[in-house]
């Protein structure tokens, strides 16, 4: 079942261990930070009424950037051992992106229904 | 589990207790495979709502450009990206085998996610009073199936991390709650990740 096969830990490395997550976390708080960021600039482009040819590329790629954090520092995707959910993840946003482009290419793009 | 050890010393709890066991290395392999199935599921509904997007019978039927704030959208960002940080204090305080501080980062993920779900319930009546509702039109149909389905998964996710609280609130944290609590975490930081799209896609893209 569930049992525990740890060895005990010294106490030497479970204070780099702990050392180490404090490290980890630090870099989480900057990954929030940025998404932070990223959101405040994706609602102050578009609360700034500019042309939107110019923004919709901005935000969309400011999206992408804070899933990606989100995935690899929030989600622990950075970690070692993640191979096969990486080859998930891709999996399915490989379906995504041809989901909504081969929507959008129907109903904007090649307009078959006039 | 009779023979499962809670608050363990730790000099002897593993660096990655959520995937110490083979139980919870098997919970880690399938979540995942589940996440990349939701990703598909919400590209689906994505793509829908961008064909419909704005397809009403008649004029007087209102559109996105009139109907969504940005002030709302933004605070409710705000509420979730924030409950996605309090649950990765609680995966923090899992890892370093503190019980009562893993218990009370997840209580306020639970209570910033309520938040977001009162102002999302607060959402839908407005826009119902307004004529838009999931009936009238096939914009709202499929507005409301895409930010419903969102909503729904903040319901499941909200009661799945309560029950945990719960349950083990008693018997504390073992290698065996510790993987269940991993796995709360990483759907509440999926839930997260769609957000951030929808508010992109529909939101910022809807007011322009």
């Amino acid at each position: 079942m569930a049992e525990i096969k740890q060895e005990p830990i010294s106490k030497t490395k479970l204070n780099y261990i702990r050392r180490e997550r404090t490290k980890e976390m630090r870099q989480q708080m900057v990954s929030f930070g940025l998404m932070i960021f990223l959101t405040f600039v994706a609602f102050g482009l578009v609360a700034m009424d500019m042309d939107p040819s110019f923004v919709i590329p901005i935000v969309i790629g400011m999206a992408f950037l804070q899933v990606i954090l989100q995935f690899y520092y929030f989600m622990h995707m950075k970690d070692k051992g993640h191979e096969y959910i990486k080859l998930m993840m891709l999996t399915g946003m490989f379906f995504a992106l041809a989901f909504v482009t081969t929507f959008i290419y129907i109903v904007w793009i090649g307009a078959p229904i006039q | 589990m009779a023979n499962m050890e809670y608050n363990v010393p730790s000099e002897r709890w593993p660096a990655h207790p959520e995937t110490a066991t083979l139980e919870g290395k098997n919970k880690f392999i399938g979540f995942w495979t589940f996440l990349a199935g939701e990703t598909a599921l919400f590209a689906s509904l994505f793509a829908t709502y961008l064909a419909l997007k704005d397809s009403v019978p008649s004029d007087d039927h209102l559109l996105a450009a009139d109907l969504f704030h940005l002030e709302l959208a933004f605070v409710m960002t705000m509420f979730l990206l924030t409950s996605s940080l309090t649950s990765v204090y609680a995966v923090y305080h899992m890892r370093n085998n503190n019980f009562s501080k893993m218990q009370l980062w997840l209580g306020i993920t639970v209570l910033l996610g309520l938040g977001f779900l009162a102002l999302e319930i607060y959402e839908f009546i407005e826009y119902t009073h307004l004529g838009h509702t999931f009936r009238s039109s096939a914009f709202g149909s499929a507005f409301y199936f895409l930010i419903g389905t969102h909503g729904f998964h903040v319901c499941i996710g909200l009661v799945w991390i309560t029950l945990l609280i719960l349950r083990n609130a008693k018997r504390g944290l073992s290698v065996y709650t510790a993987a269940k609590v991993n796995t709360a975490a990483l759907y509440w930081h999926f839930i997260d990740v769609v957000w951030v799209f929808i508010f992109t896609i529909v939101y910022l893209l809807g007011v322009m």
